[in-house]
């Protein structure tokens, strides 16, 4: 292709490769930011998880922090709750996600770009507002038992289960949008001709339309899982005693107790973990991408 | 009652009768009373330009779309309100609609393994398909790594594996180029033979139809226009339309002036007369429309006699086409006809542009299609050629 572009129209090859050029010195200057701004906290959380206290330059090195971290109990019970909260959460916005990608993508005609746009909006909304928005609807005196007859419950706001809901209403939108593009390729005809074989709803569901939006859910879990570990700021205001979480842990440990190095190195241990689990699922994304 | 238990009643193995059958979107009818009876065994085709209501009559088949009124029967049994996966045909859709997370043997067991036929029935069913579609070798490709004629058999063996009393193919080719769809016909015809399976066919193109079919239903907004023969449509065809659709035809308006030994003349002067045969009775003064194929009209110097048609004119147009040579030829009545020279003679010499000359051709080959009143005198542009059928399809 560039060859015959080269031999046809060369003066449009050097202009190319000219805005190759151009495009190199516009991209300079925030790829350089990107990279101070993003590396250098995270060289600095680093090293503050491998120096020995008091954190100063004389301290010397150690991997004490990293020990402790991980035979403190506490720490294990908390990943245990972060892990299970998070992974409920995901399993309830794949519940909703799928059927709400498969009704935008081949059921709602006229109504898709309006079920997008919806979806877009209410990512708008800033986070903390949409948390506290859920402390309204799950309150004591909120809509949810104001709407349940019988006396007020109260496990539905400040425990895990708040916790959940709220996760999984805050991250909808990017569940659902990497899987209704998934869809978007699959080519309906493919419904038909398995219904023509003879297959229900199901077998259509889980023969067809899952394995062919595979892509689009390991890309949104990717996309959810991970903020939803580091989560401190839904638990904090929707969380109760049983939904303390990492993110909050690690907030706690340098904030509050100015304990850098454990922070740091617990820290440091999810951001490892995280790009372990987003390798996994990138994998199986592109192991999933059918050629057609 | 389901499609299979109509194979009871042996004489209608494979038979598909759509008995009356409309269907209107919205205030459109995409078909409009159609009736058709499709013989166990037949290669049978729907032809006609794009919205004339033939995917809407193979759909319904397939039970996809329900009637509004009328009946379909598969194998003597109403199958009206069965739907698509307890009727024992099968559809072979144009984009194919092969699942390309399976393999080609995977998607191809796809129908026995929802029908539960157990693993070793599903598997010697399955080898035994690839090797009537000619794809051994290619069991374990993904459709993505076959090229398109290769899937075009991967959908035909995935829907032959079933064993479906019929298949009902929606312009199964159109994907592909000329050259592998010419191919590919003769093979689907081999394919039908071999099998035995009824086909239903539905296209656009007539060749294509033409080529394949034992019979072919033309139509046209939502009616049969003509249900016939290959042979049978292009020598009788019975309206202008299906003379104009079906390959190249002259359509040309025919005033009766006078009978004669059973034919009707249109007489043009200086000795000059149309003739054309015509079984009913029309009256004196009436105007007809009769067709005539351009290689069923001879140039000639002389007067062919008694039971031919006899006129001369001036050729406007002259293309070289190879095998023929393509005359258009303006008529004393206004009308131009296209005729088409044989050239089987090297060296021969083409008539020029301005050139009179005389054309003959036998009665019988002047076929009335339609007496319609035609209001506006023909001028010309009366040869359909396909490339202008197929251009409004």
């Amino acid at each position: 292709m560039a060859v015959t572009v080269g031999t046809l129209e060369p003066s449009r090859g050097r202009r190319r490769s000219g805005s190759g050029r151009g495009a190199f010195g516009i991209l300079f200057t925030p790829v350089v930011l990107l990279l101070v701004l993003f590396l250098g906290p995270m060289v600095i959380m680093a090293s503050m998880s491998l120096l020995r206290f008091p954190p100063n330059l004389s301290s010397g090195r150690t991997l004490q922090h990293y020990t402790d971290v991980l035979t403190n109990d506490l720490n294990w019970h908390i990943a245990w709750t972060t892990l299970s909260i998070a992974s409920i959460s995901m399993a309830i916005m794949l519940v909703i996600a799928i059927p709400l990608a498969y009704y935008m993508v081949f059921k709602a005609r006229r109504w898709e770009l309006f079920l997008l746009l919806s979806l877009v909006l209410a990512d708008e909304l800033a986070p903390v507002v949409k948390v506290y928005a859920w402390q309204v609807i799950l309150g004591r005196n909120g809509i949810v038992n104001w709407l349940i007859p019988g006396p007020p419950k109260s496990f539905l706001l400040f425990s895990s289960f708040a916790v959940i809901v709220t996760l999984a209403a805050t991250y909808i939108t990017y569940t659902t949008i990497p899987i209704y593009a998934a869809m978007k390729a699959i080519d309906p005809s493919m419904f038909e001709s398995a219904v023509d074989l003879g297959a229900g709803w199901w077998v259509q569901t889980r023969k067809i339309l899952i394995p062919l939006a595979a892509p689009g859910i390991f890309i949104a879990m990717i996309l959810v899982y991970i903020p939803m570990l580091t989560d401190f700021v839904t638990a904090d205001i929707v969380g109760g005693t049983g939904s303390y979480m990492m993110g909050q842990r690690v907030r706690d440990l340098i904030l509050s107790a100015g304990d850098w190095g454990a922070g740091s190195a617990l820290n440091i241990i999810m951001l490892v973990v995280s790009v372990v689990f987003s390798l996994i699922a990138y994998r199986l994304a592109r192991l999933n991408r059918i050629q057609t | 009652m389901t499609a299979s238990s109509g194979s009871e009643n042996g004489g209608h193995e494979g038979e598909i009768v759509v008995e009356r059958v409309t269907k209107r979107f919205g205030a459109l009818a995409a078909v409009h009373d159609v009736s058709l009876t499709i013989p166990g065994g037949e290669f049978f085709s729907m032809l006609g330009p794009s919205g004339c209501g033939k995917t809407t009559t193979l759909r319904m088949i397939a039970g996809f779309e329900a009637p509004d009124r009328g009946r379909i029967l598969l194998q003597g049994a109403d199958v009206t309100a069965v739907p698509p996966a307890k009727r024992n045909v099968h559809m072979v859709f144009q984009a194919y609609g092969l699942f390309p997370h399976m393999t080609v043997a995977e998607n191809i067991a796809f129908g026995p393994k929802i029908k539960k036929l157990g693993r070793g029935e599903t598997g010697s069913r399955v080898a035994e398909v690839i090797h009537t579609v000619q794809l051994d070798g290619l069991e374990d490709r993904r459709p993505g790594q076959l090229s398109g004629g290769q899937q075009q058999r991967v959908a035909l063996a995935r829907a032959l594996v079933n064993r479906p009393a019929a298949l009902l193919l929606d312009e199964p080719l159109g994907a592909l180029d000329l050259k592998l769809r010419k191919e590919m016909q003769l093979e689907l015809k081999a394919l039908q033979q071999r099998t035995g399976t009824t086909f239903v066919y539905v296209t656009h193109d007539q060749e294509e139809a033409m080529t394949m079919s034992d019979r072919i239903a033309v139509m046209n907004a939502g009616r049969v226009e003509q249900l016939a023969t290959p042979r049978e449509l292009y020598q009788r065809p019975a309206t202008p339309f299906v003379a104009g659709f079906i390959g190249t035809s002259n359509l040309l308006e025919l005033r009766i002036d006078r009978r004669e030994q059973g034919l009707l003349v249109m007489d043009l002067g200086e000795g000059q007369r149309i003739l054309a045969t015509e079984q009913q009775d029309p009256k004196n003064g009436e105007r007809l429309t009769v067709t005539v194929r351009p290689e069923w009209i001879k140039l000639t110097s002389v007067d062919a006699g008694g039971r031919a048609s006899h006129v001369e004119g001036t050729v406007v147009d002259v293309v070289y086409l190879g095998s023929v040579t393509q005359l258009i030829v303006l008529l004393p009545t206004g009308e131009q006809l296209t005729v088409h020279k044989l050239n089987d003679e090297v060296g021969a010499e083409d008539p020029r542009p301005g050139q009179r000359v005389l054309l003959h051709w036998a009665a019988e080959h002047s076929y009335v299609v339609g007496s319609s009143p035609v209001p506006e005198p023909p001028g010309g542009g009366t040869a359909e050629t396909p490339a202008r059928a197929e251009a409004g399809s």
